[in-house]
C-alpha cells in the first residue's frame, strides 16, 4: 500500500538526529513493499486526519516549542480523531511532551500542550537525566536501547502505558521506572540516538499498526 | 606593566620554553601557568595591538587564516593563535609566544574565538572589529540551541560596543537583537530572485520578529541567504559587501565577483568563499585595497584536514574533516563538482573532540553521497562504525558495496586497489589524526607535514 506519513512540525521538530527515525520509517516500509510518501505539516497548515496513516513528531529547541504550543489548537480537533480512532504514530522528547497536557520550560513557564494524551511534564532545576537507557516491555516482548537527554519529568495518566519499563537509567521521571508511553497506537519515548535506528523492529511495529488501521 | 602582569609574562614563557624543550604538548599550558598568576594578563599583554577577532559555529580557522594572510601582505607580520587554541588559556598562549616588539609600527592580531569563550576574552580584549561567520546547530553535547549560543555571542560583543560587528548578513539570527555596536554585514546576490523556502531538516528558519517561518528570494545552503518574513517586515539587511557572481566551483578552487571585483581562491567549497567573503570584508574594513586581497587569496592554503592532498600509490588522495551536518553537507557538495569518478573512505569517531553524540549524521545527506558515487564501494571505519554503516544502509548503499573494518591499517591498500584514481577520505577530528598517524607510520606521508 502507500504509507502515507505526516511529518508534524517537521521543518521545526527536528533536532538531534530525530530525522534518522522519519528515514527508518520510510526505509523500513520499503522494506516490507509499501511505497511512502511523507507531507510536512507545520504552522498554519492544515491537518485532515483522513489524508495520513502515520503520524511522527519530533523534539526542538524551547523556542520552536513555544511557538508550535501556540499553533497546535488550530490543528486540535482533526488530531485528536486521528489519535481517539487508533491511527499510528510516534512522538520523541519534545513531540511526545507536547501530546501531553502541558510542560514546563526549563526555565519554570508552564505551556499547554495538545491535551490529546493524559500525561504531563514538570521540570527539573539545573539537571537533566543524561545517559544510556535500556527499558522491557513484557507485553510486547521487546527490550529498547537508546540514549536519553531531557530536562522534563514526564509522568503517565489513565489510558496510557509506558513504551517500557526502565532496566537501566532514568526514563520518563526518574522515580517510577517507566520510559515513553502508548496510548493508543501512538508510541511516546525521550530516546534519542535516534530511537527508531537502534530498535528497528519498533519502526516494523509502527509500520505494521499503521497498516492493520489503513486496512480495517 | 605591573610586577604581577611582568612575574606572570615570565613564568608563562619559561613554561612555554620547558613545553618546546619537552615536546610534552599542550599549547595553552603556558596561559594557564601566566593566567594563575595574573588574571588580567591578557589585558596587559594585548595592549599594543590592534585586535580583530573571528567566531562562529563553522569557518572560524579558514576565515582566520585568511584574514592573516591579507594582512601579512599588506603589514608583514601579523599575530595570530593556532587553530584548536581559540579558548582563553590558548589565546594567552598565543600572546606569550609573540616575537618581541620592534619599535614603531602597526602590530595587528587576529583571533580565532571560540563563540561561548569570547565574552571571556572582551573582558580584557577591546577589539577594533569582531567577526561573526555563521551559527548553526552542533553537537548535542556542545552549546545547546542556537538562541543560547547567540546570547553568549551577543555578551562578548556588547562588552566591547567600540567593536564594529562584521557579520553574515545571510543568517537571519544575526540581525535578530539590538546592540550598541555598529554592524557590518556581507552576503550573496549572485542569483536572480526565486521564490523559496529552506530545506526542512534546519534550524533557524522562524522569524525572530513574529516567530513565522521565514521565506527566501535566494538560498546559497542551510538557512543561509536572502530571507524574508512573508507576515511581516523582517528581511535581510542591507549588506555592505556581496558575492555578486559565482564563476566556476571545482573540488580544487573557485572563482567569484565580490563587488562586481573577480577574484579566485585556491581551495573548494561554497562555505569557503563565504569564509574568503568574510575576510574581504574585514579588509576592506581596514582600508585594505584589492591587490593584497587577491594575494591573500591566493596564498591561502588548505588547513590541517581540510581538502589536504596524499598520494598513495598512483592514487590521488584528498581528506576532508567532518563534524556536524552543516559542514558534512557542504563538503558532499563539494565533492558533487568533481567531474572524475571517486571512491570514499568514512571513518566516524566519537571520542571528546568529535563530539560524543554522533546521532548529527542522522541530519546529513548521505543520500546524496551515496547517489554521486554512483555504486562504487565505500570503505567504512571509526569507533562508530556500526551507526555509520546503518547510516549508510538507509541512504541506499548496498551490504556488498561496503567494506566495514576498524583497522586503519588497512586503509592504504584498500585505496591502492580502489576503482579510481581518485580517492576521498571523510573523517572526524581524532580519525583524521589516527589516519595521519597510521600513513605516517607506513610512510605515506611525513609526520607533522602539511598541517
Amino acid at each position: 500500500m502507500k504509507l502515507r506519513i505526516c511529518h508534524l512540525y517537521g521543518n521545526l521538530l527536528n533536532t538531534y538526529g530525530d530525522n534518522g527515525n522519519l528515514l527508518m520509517l520510510q526505509y523500513v516500509a520499503r522494506q516490507l513493499g509499501h511505497e511512502v510518501e511523507t507531507t510536512i505539516v507545520s504552522l498554519k497548515d492544515p491537518f485532515v486526519a483522513a489524508d495520513y496513516d502515520l503520524l511522527f513528531v519530533g523534539g526542538g529547541q524551547d523556542h520552536e516549542q513555544m511557538v508550535i504550543a501556540k499553533d497546535l489548537p488550530s490543528k486540535r480537533d482533526e488530531l485528536v480523531k486521528f489519535i481517539e480512532d487508533g491511527g499510528a504514530g510516534l512522538a520523541i522528547c519534545g513531540g511526545y511532551q507536547l501530546l501531553g497536557q502541558y510542560y514546563e520550560t526549563a526555565d519554570g513557564e508552564k505551556i499547554d500542550g495538545l491535551g490529546a494524551l493524559p500525561h504531563y511534564t514538570l521540570r527539573q532545576i539545573d539537571n537533566r537525566f543524561i545517559g544510556d537507557i535500556e527499558i522491557r516491555n513484557e507485553r510486547l516482548g521487546e527490550t529498547f536501547k537508546g540514549f536519553e537527554n531531557h530536562n522534563g519529568r514526564t509522568f503517565l495518566g489513565d489510558g496510557e502505558e509506558p513504551l517500557g519499563r526502565v532496566v537501566e537509567g532514568f526514563g520518563n521521571n526518574g522515580e517510577d521506572g517507566t520510559e515513553g508511553a502508548i496510548y493508543k497506537n501512538i508510541f511516546c519515548s525521550y530516546f534519542h540516538g535516534p530511537l527508531l535506528v537502534r530498535n528497528r523492529h519498533l519502526a516494523k511495529l509502527i509500520i505494521e499498526t499503521a497498516v492493520k488501521q489503513a486496512e480495517n | 606593566m605591573n610586577i604581577r602582569a611582568a612575574l606572570a609574562t615570565v613564568a608563562g614563557k619559561s613554561s612555554k620554553l620547558l613545553l618546546e624543550k619537552t615536546r610534552s604538548g599542550g599549547s595553552s599550558m603556558p596561559g594557564k601557568v601566566a593566567m594563575k598568576i595574573d588574571p588580567s594578563i591578557l589585558a596587559t599583554l594585548s595592549a599594543d595591538y590592534r585586535v580583530i577577532i573571528v567566531t562562529g559555529t563553522n569557518g572560524k580557522t579558514m576565515t582566520t587564516s585568511m584574514i592573516t594572510k591579507i594582512f601579512e601582505e599588506k603589514y608583514g607580520q601579523v599575530l595570530t593563535n593556532p587553530t584548536g587554541a581559540n579558548m582563553l588559556q590558548g589565546i594567552v598562549s598565543c600572546f606569550l609566544g609573540a616575537p618581541r616588539k620592534k619599535l614603531g609600527g602597526t602590530r595587528f592580531a587576529i583571533l580565532e574565538v571560540d563563540e561561548a569563550t569570547l565574552k571571556y576574552v572582551t573582558r580584557y580584549i577591546k577589539p577594533e572589529a569582531v567577526v561573526f561567520t555563521n551559527l548553526f546547530r552542533d553537537q548535542m553535547d556542545r552549546y545547546g540551541e542556537i538562541y543560547t549560543t547567540y546570547r553568549l555571542m551577543c555578551e562578548g560583543v556588547a562588552q566591547a560596543p567600540e567593536a564594529t560587528v562584521i557579520a553574515n548578513g545571510d543568517l537571519p539570527i544575526f540581525s535578530s537583537v539590538a546592540l550598541e555596536n555598529p554592524f557590518v554585514y556581507f552576503g550573496f546576490d549572485h542569483e536572480e530572485d526565486r521564490e523559496q523556502q529552506a530545506h526542512y531538516n534546519t534550524d533557524g528558519i522562524l522569524c525572530p520578529k513574529c516567530d513565522n517561518i521565514l521565506h527566501y528570494k535566494l538560498l546559497t545552503y542551510s538557512n543561509l541567504g536572502k530571507f524574508y518574513c512573508p507576515y511581516c517586515d523582517f528581511k535581510r539587511p542591507a549588506l555592505a559587501h556581496a558575492v555578486t557572481a559565482i564563476h566556476s566551483l571545482s573540488p580544487e578552487s573557485s572563482s567569484f565577483a565580490i563587488d562586481g571585483v573577480d577574484f579566485s581562491l585556491p581551495i573548494a567549497g561554497m562555505y569557503n568563499i563565504y569564509n574568503a567573503l568574510a575576510a574581504y570584508s574585514v579588509a576592506k574594513h581596514f582600508g585594505i585595497s584589492d591587490q593584497y586581497i587577491k594575494r591573500g587569496f591566493e596564498a591561502s592554503k588548505r588547513i590541517f584536514g581540510r581538502q589536504e592532498h596524499i598520494h598513495i600509490g598512483d592514487k590521488d588522495v584528498v581528506m576532508n574533516l567532518i563534524k556536524n551536518p552543516v559542514g558534512y553537507n557542504q563538503i558532499v557538495a563539494m565533492l558533487a563538482t568533481d567531474p572524475e569518478p571517486f571512491s570514499v573512505v568514512a571513518i566516524l569517531n566519537d571520542r571528546h573532540a568529535d563530539g560524543t553524540d554522533v546521532s548529527w549524521i542522522w541530519d546529513g545527506d548521505f543520500e546524496q553521497l551515496v547517489q554521486i558515487t554512483k555504486g562504487r564501494p565505500f570503505f567504512l571505519s571509526g569507533i562508530r562504525v556500526a551507526e555509520l554503516s546503518t547510516r549508510f544502509e538507509v541512504a541506499g548503499l548496498g551490504d556488498d558495496e561496503k567494506i566495514i573494518n576498524q583497522d586503519l591499517s588497512a586503509i592504504a591498500e584498500w585505496i591502492k586497489e580502489a576503482p579510481t584514481r581518485k580517492v576521498y577520505i571523510l573523517a572526524t577530528y581524532t580519525a583524521t589524526l589516527d589516519l595521519r598517524r597510521t600513513f605516517a607510520e607506513q610512510g605515506y606521508i611525513k609526520e607533522g607535514m602539511a598541517i
